[in-house]
């Protein structure tokens, strides 16, 4: 074969004993017959064989191994987690109250008011579009309970949107206590007062 | 084991060697035919590639810098991230990778079929044709001109521009030039710019199908597909576009300009077979890996995954046989900057080609999609594999185009170490970036709450890796100057006329055709199977389709399409996919028109529509996205990158006033957002009049729909929009306490006072008050879903008597508001 006369032709490395094949010859450019690497091949096997069995044990009918089965289990244990002890919380002043004071369940209602309220209340509260909730005057509220009702139904004209079909009822009531417990911590950097005075928070 | 065939042919090699000394030819005397490559093509796509590169950098650094940056833009509605984004990545795709293929093909094919391109006026056609494309994109991207599909977003027009100029003039041109060779058999390059061609034409055509909007001021669409369909075609397309588009013809370029360059042969033949089919065939399949966790039907994310993983080995048999082109050949990459190029490059292609199967494991997808994480992939893939092949190629045909040595070695290994580094500020930065911001999306405290509750926290804390990432575009801008200067040095001493040697060479007809023998095994004392083995995997029969191109791109065809075809028509076809939920009800006229103007705005550059079904996000965003909520989305929106947080169920969660105040100020009332102000939103008149062509449009598209039945059309559906958006403006003016006698509703913080009812803001409130609202819609009453623009209806949902009247005068309850 003619091949070897091409320009420039590349000396093979001593060490290298690679077999040049007749006729491959393009503008020059010349190929090997080197063998595929075995490594290369059985990665590629293996990542075949892995399909069938992949399929059958993540999408295995009744196994809930699947996206959705995943996530109805971890969202089951969330809730456990988080409500299981409360039971089912009646948005009521002393349900309110009752959790005023106790951090572990305020933090939820934090959580809950730092995700969906501070674009409005701003970050704990001081206050923004929406009024602050930091000092002692309210402007759709009149009771502690009122808060949860404002939560889930929305006030002002729709300036305050309800929430109530997106929450959790617990969720509800949790923020509701962390928004009371937020009465007179009077923020610095706050909005000004907006509404009325109301009397002190009360359990009936 | 087996004898490899000598495809025992009288070499016509021998009649065209370089250079213009005809050599004696060994067959064929006499009846040799002579031709001039077509360089200056060549030429002019470099220096295209070139110039475009820069431009496309230049807008990447913009929209890096308005991140963490917003006010940059000076207000500006032109140069907003939602508009240049979509400028920066097709000017990088489409201008800087596409011209670099270009160049790389005329150069290589020509030289590989011993032919002159078949038509000169082709060559032209297309290389203008494909300048003009990229001009009318910059045209149009950044006056929100743009069909709201990544790498997609050029408008109908152009497309039929795209369709023209890529099959009619380069494809048509590339496959002639095949047809007329003098070369025997293809080599490898050019099966890579056949599935290059072909492929990329098809995914074009399909992922564009379109109806026009019929309005003589709109340049305006809605593709055919909704919803999760369309969500699948265009992951189908962006992620065969990587494929077809980034990937196989760089291949091609390396199978061509690194054994060049190294002037080493190629390691091995037998992989490059193996490697090509497996990477035609399996690409093809990957693309729901885009849509991990969303509304897709699961079925269809585990073939994504799977077809990725399998995808691994394919790649890397790309990276290994470039890699080990070299041996023999390292002591020259100390040395030769084109060589320097092509190892990181190459590098660059292993290292996201792992990474790639890596992110579409759906466990790690989890983290890392919305994430700077994808960013930090794709910039490793952009710049590092098709950046620096095609500066590297530059460097090698620079000289050799320009017939002048190359300026300067130096300054081009400066341009090496600038870019590398670059690149890797760049990349480093976002994955710390992203996977840092991930972890935060998911953190649940000991209370089983979200840890960083505040979406806008997550954002602070990856601003310090937004600057190094604007750091490391730097470098590579820098880097890609330098390289620019070289460039015009080596032009400026060409040659006053270009040398144009004449190649000779037998025409195939006149060569004798010498058919390929089938081996024979040496195998012995194993069973037949193991011989017939034995016999295929030398691979002969692949040197038989090799002189047979259009038996070959016919093979490449039915290779693409059976794969698509497999995951495409059951998407179609089979009606569980998408369940239909009985409260979807298509949008109202002037929620149509917002909707497009948040497709304009290009919010889906950072803004998702998909609540994946995971604890963390349902905490934060509610219940997750149902593959029956997006039937009415021409196109979907549901994003790949969440800078700003989700909004799939964003109705109702603020108030319309709210919108306006954050629409004017973003920072103001959301401290801490990176969203860059959008004050125009409340001084650009709304496009009514463009409704009824817009209703028409989205009508065609559902042919007997019930929900469609008295939906208003023509001057009804205006005056339905101009009362919804009424309502809306009224609203406004409510929750802001304007004083009733001021003569608008909304009293800018310059003091203007504003007439909202006829402005793009409440056509974009009225859409993303609508978002995610239907599913929790009560089921409409009978009368409820017949329109009566003349009654108000009351709203549908309880406790809700601050619903805009017009807003449900459709029967759509809207949820919560």
């Amino acid at each position: 074969m003619s091949d070897l006369n091409l320009t420039p032709n590349p000396k093979p490395t001593p060490e290298v004993a690679d077999e040049l094949i007749d006729g491959h010859n393009y503008d020059g450019i010349q190929e090997y017959d080197n063998p595929i690497p075995g490594w290369w091949t059985w990665l590629f096997v293996a990542s075949i064989v892995f399909t069938p069995i992949y399929i059958v044990w993540f999408h295995a009918p009744g196994m809930e191994r699947d996206v959705l089965g995943q996530y109805d289990r971890a969202y089951a244990a969330n809730l456990e987690q988080q409500f299981g002890e409360l039971g089912d919380l009646e948005p009521n002043a002393a349900t309110i109250m009752r959790y005023i004071d106790d951090d572990k369940w305020l933090a939820v209602g934090k959580s809950t008011f730092k995700t969906n309220c501070v674009s409005c209340h701003g970050d704990g509260g001081i206050g923004n579009s929406g009024p602050n909730l930091t000092d002692d005057h309210y402007k759709n509220v009149q009771t502690v309970e009122d808060i949860a009702t404002v939560i889930a139904n929305g006030a002002a004209g729709g300036a305050m949107p309800a929430w109530g079909n997106r929450l959790h009822p617990n969720a509800v009531v949790l923020t509701a206590s962390y928004i009371a417990s937020l009465r007179g911590t009077n923020a610095p950097g706050g909005k000004p007062a907006e509404g009325e005075t109301i009397p002190p928070w009360t359990v009936e | 084991m087996t004898t490899h065939p000598s495809a025992a042919e009288p070499s016509p090699l021998a009649a065209s060697q370089e250079g213009t000394a005809p050599s004696p030819p060994s067959a064929a005397a006499g009846q040799l035919e002579s031709f001039v490559y077509d360089d200056k093509i060549s030429r002019f796509f470099m220096v295209a590639m070139y110039v475009w590169a820069i431009v496309a950098f230049l807008v990447g650094l913009l929209a890096a810098i308005e991140l963490p940056f917003p006010s940059v833009n000076g207000g500006i509605e032109y140069i907003t991230f939602g508009r240049i984004r979509p400028l920066h990545t097709n000017a990088a795709i489409f201008a800087f990778a596409g011209n670099a293929v270009f160049a790389a093909v005329y150069y290589s094919t020509q030289r590989l079929c011993k032919a002159r391109m078949w038509s000169d006026a082709l060559s032209w056609l297309h290389f203008w044709g494909w300048q003009l494309i990229i001009v009318s994109a910059a045209l149009t991207l950044p006056f929100g001109i743009t069909q709201g599909k990544e790498y997609a977003e050029l408008e109908w027009p152009i497309d039929i521009a795209i369709a023209l100029v890529w099959a009619g003039f380069f494809g048509v041109n590339f496959f002639m030039t095949l047809v007329k060779r003098r070369e025997r058999h293809m080599y490898v390059a050019l099966w890579f710019y056949i599935a290059t061609i072909v492929t990329v034409a098809i995914l074009h055509i399909f992922n564009n199908i379109w109806v026009p909007v019929m309005s003589g001021t709109l340049i305006k669409s809605y593709p055919i597909y909704a919803g999760v369909q369309d969500a699948m075609m265009q992951w189908w397309y962006g992620h065969n576009a990587v494929a077809f588009f980034l990937t196989t013809p760089f291949l091609g370029l390396m199978y061509y300009f690194l054994p060049k360059a190294a002037e080493r042969p190629v390691f091995s033949y037998r992989l490059s077979i193996l490697h090509f089919w497996s990477l035609v065939f399996i690409y093809i399949w990957a693309g729901p890996h885009h849509l991990h966790y969303t509304a897709l039907p699961q079925w269809a994310s585990t073939l994504g995954m799977l077809f990725s993983l399998m995808l691994w080995m394919p790649s890397w048999g790309g990276m290994i046989n470039g890699l080990l082109t070299l041996r023999g050949a390292w002591h020259k990459v100390t040395t030769d900057p084109v060589l320097k190029f092509f190892v990181v490059g190459i590098t660059f292609y292993g290292m996201s080609t792992f990474e790639g199967p890596l992110l579409s494991i759906k466990a790690v997808n989890s983290l890392s999609h919305y994430t700077d994480w994808t960013i930090g992939h794709v910039h490793a893939g952009a710049l590092g594999w098709n950046g620096f092949m095609g500066f590297g190629m530059m460097y090698w045909l620079a000289p050799r185009l320009f017939q002048a040595p190359l300026h300067s070695v130096k300054q081009a290994s400066l341009h090496f170490y600038l870019a590398t580094l670059g690149i890797l500020v760049y990349v480093v930065s976002m994955y710390i970036a992203g996977i840092y911001q991930g972890l935060m999306w998911r953190g649940i405290d000991e209370n089983g709450a979200l840890a960083y509750p505040d979406f806008v926290e997550t954002t602070r804390n990856i601003i310090p890796f937004y600057w190094f990432r604007v750091v490391g575009g730097l470098l590579y801008i820098a880097g890609a100057l330098v390289g620019g200067w070289n460039l015009f040095m080596t032009w400026k001493a060409r040659p006053a006329k270009y040398d144009e040697p004449v190649h000779r060479a037998p025409a195939l007809k006149d060569v004798p055709l010498h058919e390929e023998v089938r081996p024979k095994s040496e195998m012995v004392g194993v069973l037949e199977f193991a011989k017939k083995y034995d016999v295929w995997s030398t691979m002969w029969w692949h040197r038989v389709w090799e002189r047979m191109p259009v038996k070959f791109t016919v093979l490449v065809i039915v290779a693409v399409v059976v794969a698509s075809l497999f995951e495409l028509i059951p998407t179609f076809v089979i009606r569980s996919n998408v369940p239909t939920i009985a409260t979807v009800k298509p949008y109202t006229p002037l929620e149509l028109l917002g909707r497009d103007i948040y497709v304009a705005e290009g919010c889906y550059n950072c803004h998702s529509q998909m609540i994946r079904p995971m604890v963390a996000e349902t905490k934060r965003y509610g219940e997750y996205s149902k593959p029956g909520e997006f039937v009415y989305d021409h196109p979907f929106q549901w994003g790949s990158r969440r800078i700003g947080p989700d909004l799939a169920r964003e109705g109702g969660k603020q108030s319309d006033s709210w919108h306006v105040l954050h629409f004017e100020e973003p920072n103001v009332w959301s401290p801490g957002s990176i969203m860059p102000p959008y004050p125009f939103l409340m001084d650009k008149k709304a496009d009514f009049k463009s409704i009824p062509a817009r209703v028409n449009a989205i009508k065609l598209l559902h042919p007997g729909d019930e929900n469609f039945d008295g939906y208003p059309t023509g001057d009804e559906a205006v005056a339905h929009a101009e009362a919804q958006a009424l309502a809306i403006a009224e609203n406004v003016k409510t929750q802001l306490e304007v004083e009733p006698g001021v003569e608008g509703h909304y009293i800018n913080p310059d003091g203007e006072v504003i007439d909202l009812s006829d402005k793009q803001a409440v056509a974009l409130i009225a859409y993303l008050q609508r978002l995610g609202t239907d599913l929790f819609a009560t089921p409409a009453e009978e009368e409820g879903t017949v329109p009566a623009t003349e009654t108000p209806a009351t709203a549908g949902s309880d406790g809700d008597d601050t619903t805009s009247n017009a807003a449900a005068l459709l029967g759509q309850a809207q949820g919560g508001r």
